[in-house]
């Protein structure tokens, strides 16, 4: 019994990384019609930027945390300024392959840069174990378990709430209404990326405490494609609970059934509810009446 | 120039670099004025209020000559939202709400550059005038019927305070009661609230007993224009645009030489 709940509450823990890169893509997806392939590349650029940090300013774990999320709101920007905005108005398939380019680049870029051989993130923090009850959990693991929840209630009162947030669905619904009514597409898509850029680096640097940095960190972005696909592609919360399921499923499949199985078992639960619900447990149904 | 006044002069539009929508067209709307753009299936007029508010870009299309101004100020070549913050807003053909969102968020949207002060005042202001939106203000717009959505999209337009409100095609699809409420709301807020207007219409009968003057565009050319009274008077009108049957003729360029007024020429 402790097996199982040790085996969920882990699950959870690795499904809340999953989740909140599958929150940066679905953001994405919604407000710029995207499927971004480099998701997982750029929270493992972000982790990179966190171990040199930590390399640099030993000492101070929130200086280093802080500094990491400076650098993707910049990453975040940069790619929606520089890459994706000229694409604006080309086929979507053109554009994706942008952005699976984006992904190839960085992935080499880091090996370049750093080396392509693992490393620990030690600030210093994350390391501890909580004990909630009789299951022990690493600091890092309840620190993203928290994360997601924050960005979960976060992103709920966000679209429905404030003006920039309603502004992203009206975009997502129908951008050139959205442009007749004096909304920039351009602003949208940029507080877009850069929000998905920093979730994104949040779990990069979540991952990186957990395990290590290396340039396999983008792994973690495969896993957040099948949570998207199943909370719904185009929907934020939907993409933070897929995460989680995702990642019980999968620890539950590796630690009852076998380990080979634990890495696809995500994508058997994806074609298990896309049969049922095509458009993902939380997407939303095209409203036909228009 | 005077203040309010808009002025489209010898406005030439083209799709793809090929395929000319617009041609050689000239119009002016005085403030305070109802102005009709009639015309068919095709003959230019969406083009021309897409080209109005700077939306032609994703489609490919471009001014090629001739100006638009308002103020005196050139419109040409200015983003969407610089033209709404100048205080021209479109009720595009086919109402494009955001389905998704309910009616108090769509005008939330159509208000998106205003204070919330103004939000407030306006958002009364739109009730004033459609006090079933106020009933049905939680509710996700998608899911309303097309008169609503009707209401919905002029409501929409009205948050961004306009001075100048285009309308394109809004009786399209709807009921003929309906269309009654509608147009009663636009001379109203033309009349209370001093909105000048640019109305879209294939329906002429009715469109023409709205506006004070009106213009006709057929494949991209302005054919003819005059005070609405004019224009119903006149038989190719009647013939053609107001259904009153005669020969068997196709359009009114093949019909007469229409001495074009070259007002902007000359
Ligand atoms: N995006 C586009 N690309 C190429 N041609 C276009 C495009 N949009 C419109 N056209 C063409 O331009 C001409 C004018 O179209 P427009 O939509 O302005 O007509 P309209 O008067 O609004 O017609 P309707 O009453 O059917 O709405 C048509 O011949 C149309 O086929
Ligand atoms: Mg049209």
């Amino acid at each position: 019994m402790q097996y199982l709940v040790d085996q969920i509450v882990s699950g959870i823990a690795v499904g809340a990384i999953y989740g909140l890169i599958a929150m940066g893509l679905a953001l994405i997806y919604k407000s710029t019609g995207l499927a971004n392939f480099a998701q997982g590349e750029m929270a493992m650029l972000i982790a990179y930027i966190a171990w040199t940090l930590a390399g640099l300013m030993p000492g101070h774990p929130w200086l280093v945390v802080g500094g990491a999320l400076v650098a993707s709101v910049v990453l975040g920007l940069a790619i929606e300024r520089l890459i994706m905005r000229p694409m604006l108005g080309e086929p979507v398939f053109a554009t994706v392959m942008v952005t699976i380019a984006l992904a190839v680049i960085l992935r080499a870029g880091a090996m370049l840069i750093w080396d392509p051989y693992p490393h620990a993130l030690d600030i210093g923090i994350g390391r501890g174990v909580v004990m909630l009850g009789a299951t022990g959990l690493r600091e890092a693991q309840l620190a993203a378990i928290l994360t997601l929840m924050a960005a979960l209630a976060g992103f709920w009162a966000f679209f429905r709430y404030s003006r920039i947030g309603k502004a992203m669905r009206a975009v997502a619904a129908d951008s050139r209404a959205a442009q007749l009514m004096g909304i920039s597409a351009a602003r949208i898509h940029a507080i877009a990326w850069t929000a998905s850029a920093v979730i994104a680096g949040l779990a990069g640097i979540f991952f990186a405490l957990l395990y290590d940095v290396s340039p396999n960190l983008y792994h973690v972005g495969l896993k957040s494609f099948p949570a998207t696909i199943l909370g719904g592609l185009d929907s934020v919360l939907g993409s933070g609970f897929g995460g989680v399921l995702i990642g019980v499923a999968e620890n539950l499949a590796g630690g009852y059934l076998a380990s080979s199985i634990k890495e696809i078992a995500g994508f058997i639960v994806i074609i298990a509810v896309l049969m049922i619900r095509p458009f993902g447990l939380f997407g939303e149904r095209d409203i036909e009446r228009v | 120039m005077n203040a309010g006044t808009l002025e489209i002069r010898n406005l030439q539009v083209i799709y793809g670099g090929a395929i000319e929508a617009v041609r050689d067209v000239s119009l002016k709307v005085e403030p305070k004025q109802i102005v009709a753009l009639l015309g068919a299936n095709g003959a230019g007029k969406s083009t021309l209020l897409k080209a109005l508010s700077g939306v032609l870009d994703d489609e490919e299309g471009t001014i090629e000559s001739g100006a638009i101004t308002f103020d005196g100020h050139d419109l040409a070549g200015l983003k969407p939202v610089d033209i709404v913050h100048r205080g021209i807003v479109q009720v595009p053909e086919g109402r494009r709400l955001f389905p998704s969102l309910t009616v108090d968020e769509n005008l939330d949207m159509g208000g998106f550059a205003a204070t919330p002060a103004q939000l407030t005042e306006r958002r009364t202001v739109v009730f004033e005038l459609f006090p079933r939106l106020a009933e049905r203000r939680k509710q996700i717009a998608g899911y309303l019927s097309g008169g609503e959505q009707q209401m919905v999209a002029i409501g929409r337009a009205l948050m961004g305070g306009p001075r100048v409100l285009a309308l394109d095609e809004p009786s399209l699809g709807l009921a003929p009661i309906v269309i009654d409420l509608i147009y009663d709301i636009v001379r109203r807020l033309n009349r209370d609230l001093g909105v000048t207007v640019l109305l879209v219409e294939q329906n002429a009968q009715r469109a023409l007993g709205l506006a004070s003057y009106g213009y006709i565009i057929e494949r991209g050319r302005i054919v003819l224009d005059g005070p609405s009274a004019r224009l119903v008077g006149n038989a190719d009108v009647r013939e053609f645009y107001l259904g009153v049957t005669g020969a068997d003729r196709k359009s009114l360029r093949e019909v007469k030489h229409y001495k074009r007024r070259k007002r902007w020429l000359s």
